[in-house]
């Protein structure tokens, strides 16, 4: 037995590259680009549709809805549900399940490579978004869309992959329920359980950042939270992190029957 | 090296392995069983993909499942066919032996080292889904022996090959037995009889016999083998039949008489003769059924003490 040996991080990073060399296909490429160029498609109709333009604030908030949400949300489905699904079809689930911290590994690694994909997607079409629009101070948005898109990502990658190990092969269906009723229906309820979603962060994020707190009627605010920034991050950080480790416990306990593999 | 404590494992109410306990040394094992024997699930448990239902399950004298001690002295093959589209036989191995832990440069070598030895060096860059499934099975053994494991696990390794390939493999397993210890299932009896190997009988999750290769060829070889003539005058064969020495048994379905018999040849060549001497119209002599359900059913009931 040799003593070169690496550790768990090591083992995260090697699924991580190989999941995203599989990503490399002509299907999951175009399905990329049609994600990339859609929002400044959008954009670009709505700024005609609209007489005499729309607004530097309504262009950011209608590049919110199709960025960190829409373009995020889609890529971490395709990328993140299958986690455990795909392994199962293409019988390789049994030769990464024997390797030590192979369960573990292929989750956060599947997890990593879902957010470096959709989240390098999500970036480059924001550029192009920004490209076509006319929101003022186009560097700083972009910035700040950089940052939204990172945290949509890393958060609901995460969130994503609760169905993927409790429900593999029913994980896409079950990762849009997932994102409908936690996303967008408790993440909107103004209430306690609206702190466990990163839809409350992105919003908050997105009005404290853009300086619209003022602007914003008084109806609105019960959807944000006021608190600084730096919480919403630390936020974001602690759902990922519990998330994950939930995500991680329980594929740690799954036995899949002989019969579940191709 | 492996102890199976009056291990069951359910699937539901599906039975995989039903109360078996065995102890297998270092050294070669093979594990004989029609499909859907419970071979897999045997194979699952030890490898720590399954959890026992009862009972307990001990590989280097620790508990399996999802124990890293453990896995990392283990190479497993599974049976599943390897469908990952994109990828080649190098990629695939090198990503293995970096999930054992090794890193970049030395999972590297030991990939390319792996494939050479299963004589796949030529086809180490064609992605998987060009290949033949001889070559497939060629790329997961290389998988399983990369990370030089002390225990490697093959599940029917040899299923889909054509006699060639399935030589050349043999052949390369039966020199892995050599260095280090080796599980081979199987429902070919002949496959892992030729890797020199001490043999486990399953059958429908029971372990039904066990015993080096040599008693378990004599085990089957004792079994009594199934003739079955078409006649015109099946009642008069079947009380000619029972005249003839060393016949088990006798029933008739329709026009065809089937008899029971350790000595099939013997019993096919005299009882032509006489039934032509005493008139009888013969249509078709089937030859002994020595199928793999017959021999296991013969020993299933064996097991439970029926007499054959």
């Amino acid at each position: 037995m040799s003593s070169d040996r690496t550790g768990l991080p090591a083992a995260v990073w090697t699924v991580a590259m190989f999941q995203l060399d599989r990503l490399l296909t002509w299907p999951r490429l175009v399905m990329a680009a049609v994600g990339v160029v859609f929002p400044a498609g959008v954009m670009l109709a709505a700024g005609r549709a609209a007489r005499g333009g729309l607004t530097s604030d309504v262009q950011v908030a209608l590049l919110y809805a199709l960025i960190p949400e829409a373009v995020c949300m889609l890529g971490l489905l395709v990328t993140m549900c299958p986690a455990v699904a795909d392994e199962l079809e293409r019988g390789t689930w049994a030769h990464v399940a024997t390797r030590p911290n192979g369960r573990r590994a292929l989750l956060v690694g599947t997890w990593l490579a879902a957010v470096i994909w959709t989240g390098m997607a999500a970036i480059v079409a924001t550029a192009l978004a920004l490209a076509v629009t006319t929101i003022e101070r186009p560097v700083a948005v972009g910035a700040m869309f950089a940052a939204l898109v990172a945290l949509s990502c890393v958060g609901r990658a995460a969130l994503f992959a609760i169905p993927a190990v409790v429900l593999p092969k029913r994980a896409l269906v079950a990762s849009v329920g997932v994102g409908l009723v936690v996303e967008y229906l408790a993440g909107t309820i103004p209430a306690l359980v609206n702190q466990a979603t990163v839809s409350l962060r992105l919003r908050s994020l997105l009005v404290d950042w853009m300086g619209w707190k003022r602007k914003l009627p008084t109806e609105m605010q019960l959807f944000i939270d006021p608190q600084p920034a730096w919480l919403h991050v630390l936020a974001v950080a602690v759902l990922t992190t519990v998330l994950l480790a939930v995500a991680v416990a329980i594929l740690d306990r799954r036995q899949f029957p002989p019969s579940d593999e191709v | 090296m492996i102890a199976l404590d009056h291990v069951t494992k359910l699937y539901g109410s599906v039975i995989g392995v039903n109360d078996v306990t065995v102890e297998l040394g270092a050294g070669a094992h093979g594990l004989l069983g029609p499909n859907g024997a419970g071979k897999t699930t045997f194979l699952g448990l030890v490898t720590g993909q399954l959890r026992p239902t009862l009972g307990r399950v001990r590989v280097f004298g620790e508990q399996p499942f999802g124990n890293p001690r453990v896995l990392r002295r283990i190479g497993y093959c599974p049976a599943a066919d390897l469908l990952d589209r994109t990828t080649t036989p190098r990629e695939w191995v090198r990503y293995l032996v970096r999930l054992a832990g090794f890193s970049a440069a030395a999972a590297l070598a030991r990939a390319d080292h792996a494939l050479e030895q299963v004589g796949l060096t030529a086809a180490a860059l064609r992605p998987l889904v060009t290949l033949s499934k001889g070559m497939r099975q060629r790329a997961k053994l290389a998988g399983a022996i990369a990370h030089d494991p002390d225990l490697v696990v093959l599940d029917e390794p040899f299923n889909g090959l054509d006699p060639v390939a399935r030589h050349d493999l043999v052949t390369l397993v039966r020199g892995w037995a050599t260095t280090r210890s080796l599980i081979v299932a199987s429902h070919l009896l002949h496959e892992v009889e030729s890797l020199d190997a001490g043999l486990a009988v399953i059958l429908g999750g029971r372990l039904v016999a066990s015993g080096g290769a040599a008693e378990i060829r004599g085990l089957v070889d004792a079994l009594p083998g199934e003739v079955t003539i078409r006649c015109a005058e099946p009642r008069q064969f079947a009380e000619l039949a029972f005249r003839i020495g060393g016949v088990e048994g006798v029933r008739i379905e329709g026009d065809a008489v089937i008899v029971a018999t350790h000595r099939p040849v013997a019993f096919v060549e005299e009882a032509v003769v006489r039934a032509l001497d005493e008139g009888l119209h013969l249509g078709e002599v089937m030859p002994a059924d020595r199928s793999l359900e017959g021999i296991f059913g013969h020993l299933v009931r064996l097991h439970r003490g029926v007499k054959a």
